[in-house]
């Protein structure tokens, strides 16, 4: 943490940078909050550590880029998937490499505090520690140990890549490429299950989306000025929260981060009502990954997915 | 005030249900939501609010405002038996009682046929609201900040009192006292019930954070409404929209169109001014474009716009935005932020 | 209980091209039911949301005089996806509108008072109105000053009026335009130099409406002219969907639109966050 909030000291006091964007203590026990840096004195806020899932990219698109505009060079705080929401940036043209100053942090993964909440059995956690491999979670009336494999989000359990892979400064040990084994699990029992199966389990858990477009509004790669599902000349799907319309609403934005998702966990965690949006997106990378050995965010000079490989497309995608 | 075993609730239900569409606590999904009930064991006992806020009984995120042919226009069928809602918190009931002031009527003009919102009177009308007492707040809620409290009665039409075996109902409106006179269980608190609930409200009061004094908060924020520090209080908001769809209190909607010439619906959906298309116009032009702004509105809007209005804040401290929110905006700090800011 | 999200019916009874792009057309419509005729009284500065069942409303404010009975008259400037559906009706098509919606123009303050009448582009569509009302009663107000300007004169709508009203000595009108035009023989010039030049009377009340520029370097000219903030009108625009208070979406500061406004004073306006 020391080493980090130097480095930023460093950065700020050298003028290397105009602004650094990274997390702080959050007012709840299991969250952080984003911090936006501009003295070197601040910096004694930051912190790195399981409760920092923001993916901070998300910031230098938002508004129209207003920060690149008011802030000559940014720094900011990345875990691998943030990292490679940058990579996505910079070879979408969204972002020059040379405005942002990246400062990788080692990710030991995030926790959830959805799966805090159901080990508690919904009571309110108000403090956590970490003890080895476990977690102890302290509420007003109990004390529960758990493993951390527990409270992990899917994407950390799956992350292959949790170390930047594009950085100008590296705080701590490198991590390295993890071997995870069942990285695409959940699409692969999902496309286990029978035709009948999926469209059920799909109904059911997008039944009770109620469109606020909160996924959408915090992944860093749907920065669409004009998103389609606000397009009313066409209007592509209708508004209202009925099953259909919400899994036509997901598939789309599915398709359209096709090789573009970085498995964040963004749209997880902001969702209202917790849907778990994660197979699909997860599908989506699994046969961009399969068919065009792509996956997003790795390589910073390598073409979009999107724009290089339009062809080839097999017609089973989704369902079949 | 009478009491009622838990084993006796299901026949409370079944009796309402006999004149009301009784709604309650239910889980939905991975949360916990108000949806019509029609037995006692589809409730779902919580010590919290639940997380999904109650105006969509009321105020439904999505409804028809009416469906059209050829031939015409159809208005949608009517409610029916009116509203019961078992299991409110103190402030779901507020939060119903403030949206009411907005869709029964406008503000300044009292008693005008056009500016009632019909949908909403609908459901409202002769509505029974079954507020219960918080026995264990968890650490969001500041409640206490509005004059109010996990106790605090008013606004109900009949107030609940979880002892942990038994409910103590108390008939607080004209509407509940009559409702719980023609309710044929009769037996009445005594001073074991009265004692019990005074050391639960002490230890729920316990729970509650510091007040913070919000009376100069309205004044203050027309003082620095064109301040910069705007800027800084919204910095880490990404427009999302979650605290106010999660809101109870907030009730922007929009209309929609759907169908063709021929046939079709007009549909009102549930909207919030954290997004850029919101005020968006036709030429391009947008008053609110930049995220500053929007978070702003948001702020001024439940801290002084509304209290300016209807003189009370629109928020009632359930605590429900600051558990959504992706970056950890969190309410209580803005507000405490823009009390001890000393603006430029 | 009546419903006041549910449009009257209206039929479409004839449909004028205003300019060369086609982008302005003024719509005249009847009412379908008599009761609904009755029911329907309004003043100079109201709007009403305009219905295309499948399509959606829009707001428009509303150009006929409460005078003229029978008949509602809109001018709508093609913009998007609603404005576009309205240009495609025909004569004879039925529509809906609800409304009348929001305040109006402060006709009690004007009575025995000189006006002057200032308006820009298309936005001249209520004003025209309240024209047309304070010719009708014509008695019942002072002098009528009208500055009114427009890109190029094909761009004003209301031409053949304009040719009547400019005929008549109990109405004076200055019509400008933003650059020389062949043919031209009357003002050139932006309407805040114009409303600078012809010597207005600043005892009088006036009513400005036009686009959001034209509006904002007006009024410093007439605050310098010497009007008072509380006798100088606007007629505002934010978008809108409710049209009654509800939907939140015209708010600026405490107020609504839809209901406090369209149209508010400068004095008002000054006290209001987000007004400019
Ligand atoms: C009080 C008032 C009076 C108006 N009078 C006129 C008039 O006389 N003539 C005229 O041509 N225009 C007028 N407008 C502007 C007109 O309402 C918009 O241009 C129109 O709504 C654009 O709709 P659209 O569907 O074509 O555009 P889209 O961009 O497709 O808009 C979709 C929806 O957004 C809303 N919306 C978008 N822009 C506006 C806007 N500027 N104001 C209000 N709602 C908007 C409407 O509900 C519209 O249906 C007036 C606006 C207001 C508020
Ligand atoms: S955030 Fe959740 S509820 Fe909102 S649109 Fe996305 S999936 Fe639906
Ligand atoms: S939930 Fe948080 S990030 Fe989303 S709009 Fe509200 S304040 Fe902003
Ligand atoms: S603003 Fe937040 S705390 Fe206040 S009523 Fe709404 S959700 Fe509850
Ligand atoms: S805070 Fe925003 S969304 Fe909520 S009621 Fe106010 S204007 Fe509407
Ligand atoms: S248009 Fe809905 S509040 Fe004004």
């Amino acid at each position: 943490m020391k080493e980090l909030q130097n480095k930023v000291k460093q950065l700020l006091n050298d003028k290397e940078v105009d602004l650094v964007i990274g997390w702080a203590k959050g007012s709840l026990p299991l969250v952080s909050t984003p911090v936006f840096i501009t003295e070197a004195e601040q910096a004694e806020e930051l912190i790195f550590d399981h409760t920092c899932r923001n993916n901070l990219a998300t910031y230098l698109t938002k508004d129209r880029k207003r920060l690149g505009k008011k802030y000559n060079k940014i720094g900011i705080i990345v875990k691998g998937c943030d990292a490679r929401s940058i990579v996505l940036y910079v070879t979408e043209n969204q972002v020059k490499r040379d405005k942002v100053v990246i400062i990788g942090v080692p990710c030991q993964g995030i926790f959830e505090s959805r799966k805090i909440i159901n080990c508690t059995n919904g009571r309110e956690v108000l403090e956590q520690k970490i003890a080895g491999d476990q977690v102890i979670l302290i509420g007003r009336d109990f004390e529960i140990k758990v493993s951390r494999e527990e409270v992990l989000r899917d994407c950390c359990l799956s992350c292959r890549y949790p170390d930047a892979p594009e950085y100008d400064h590296f705080i701590g040990e490198h991590r390295g490429e993890i071997n995870v084994k069942d990285e695409f699990k959940i699409v692969e029992d999902f496309e286990k299950k029978s035709a009948a199966e999926r469209w059920q389990l799909i109904t059911e858990e997008y039944s009770k989306c109620i469109r606020c477009y909160a996924c959408r509004n915090v992944c860093p790669s749907c920065y669409c000025n004009y998103c389609f599902v606000d397009n009313n000349d066409p209007q592509w799907i209708g508004k209202t929260p009925e099953v259909t319309d919400n899994i036509i609403f997901h598939l789309i934005r599915n398709l359209h981060l096709a090789g573009r998702c970085v498995d964040c966990g963004a749209c997880v965690s902001a969702c209202p009502v917790n849907l778990d949006l994660r197979p699909l997106n997860k599908k989506v990378e699994k046969e961009m990954k399969e068919r065009f050995g792509y996956t997003a965010g790795l390589d910073i000079n390598e073409k979009p997915a999107m724009a290089s490989h339009c062809e080839n497309e097999k017609q089973d995608f989704i369902m079949g | 005030m009478i009491k009622i075993k838990y084993e006796q609730l299901s026949a409370l239900i079944d009796f309402l249900t006999e004149s009301y569409q009784v709604y309650a606590p239910v889980k939905h999904g991975k949360e916990t939501a108000f949806k019509k009930i029609s037995s006692a064991s589809e409730i779902n006992k919580s010590k919290y609010n639940t997380s999904l806020n109650p105006k969509d009984i009321f105020f439904p995120q999505s409804e028809v405002m009416f469906t059209y042919t050829k031939n015409g226009i159809k208005s949608p069928p009517e409610q029916g038996k009116p509203i019961a809602v078992w299991g409110l918190r103190t402030c779901d009931t507020k939060s119903i009682r403030m949206l009411d002031k907005v869709f029964a009527n406008a503000y300044q003009m009292p008693d005008k046929e056009m500016y009632k919102d019909p949908y909403w009177i609908a459901r409202y009308k002769n509505c029974l609201l079954f507020s219960f007492a918080c026995n264990e707040p968890p650490s969001t809620c500041f409640c206490n900040w509005f004059n109010s409290g996990p106790y605090d009665s008013s606004d109900s039409d009949i107030f609940v009192t979880d002892t942990g075996d038994e409910y103590l109902l108390e008939g607080i409106s004209e509407r509940g006292i009559k409702f719980l006179a023609g309710y044929p269980e009769t037996s009445q608190a005594d001073q074991t019930d009265l004692d019990k609930i005074k050391v639960l409200r002490e230890k729920a009061e316990s729970y509650m954070p510091p007040v913070v004094e919000l009376s100069g908060l309205k004044d203050k924020l027309l003082k620095i409404w064109d301040d910069p520090v705007w800027d800084e209080l919204s910095a880490k908001c990404i427009n999302c929209g979650a605290c106010a769809y999660i809101c109870p209190t907030c009730h922007c909607f929009d209309m929609r169109d759907e169908g063709n010439e021929d046939k079709g619906k007009r549909v009102r959906l549930w909207d919030c001014c954290m997004y850029q298309l919101f005020t968006k116009e036709a030429s391009g032009h947008n008053p609110r474009e930049l995220s500053t702004y929007r978070v702003r509105q948001r702020v001024m809007h439940k801290y002084n716009y509304f209290v300016e209005n209807y003189q009370q804040f629109l928020c009632t401290g359930c605590g429900r935005c600051i558990k959504v929110c992706p970056v950890n905006m969190d309410i209580r700090q803005i507000i405490q932020k823009i009390l001890t800011y000393k603006e430029v | 209980m009546s419903n006041t999200y549910i449009p009257i019916p209206m039929k479409l009874e004839r449909i004028i091209n205003e300019d060369p792009d086609r982008t302005l057309r003024t719509f005249d419509l009847s009412f379908v039911n008599k009761q609904d005729e009755e029911k329907f009284s309004y003043m100079p500065g109201q709007f009403c949301e305009f219905s295309i069942l499948g399509k959606g409303e829009s707001p428009f404010g509303i150009a006929s005089s409460p005078s003229e009975k029978g008949l509602l008259k809109f001018t709508v400037s093609r913009t998007g996806s609603v404005t576009q559906e309205i240009h495609y009706l025909q004569e004879g098509d039925i529509v809906g509108i609800r409304g009348p919606l929001g305040n109006w123009y402060p006709d009690e303050k004007l009575r025995g008072k000189d006006t002057v009448i200032i308006g820009g582009g298309f936005a001249f569509t209520t004003l025209r109105s309240m024209i047309v009302y304070m010719l009708d009663h014509r008695q019942e107000y002072g002098k009528i000053t009208v500055i009114y300007g427009a890109r190029s004169p094909e761009f004003f709508i209301f031409k053949d009026e304009l040719k009547e009203w400019e005929a008549r000595a109990d109405i004076t009108l200055h019509l400008t335009i933003d650059k020389p035009y062949p043919g031209w023989d009357k003002l050139i010039g932006f309407v805040p130099t114009v409303t600078k030049e012809v010597g207005l009377d600043p005892s009088a009340y006036v009513i400005v409406c036009g686009p959001p520029i034209m509006i904002k370097y007006t009024l410093p000219v007439l605050s310098e002219i010497g009007f008072e903030d509380s006798k100088i009108f606007t007629s505002l625009e934010r978008r809108m969907k409710c049209g009654i208070g509800k939907c939140g979406r015209c708010g600026i500061g405490s107020k609504y639109i839809c209901i406090d406004g369209p149209v508010f004073s400068l004095e008002e306006l000054k006290k209001i966050p987000e007004s400019f």
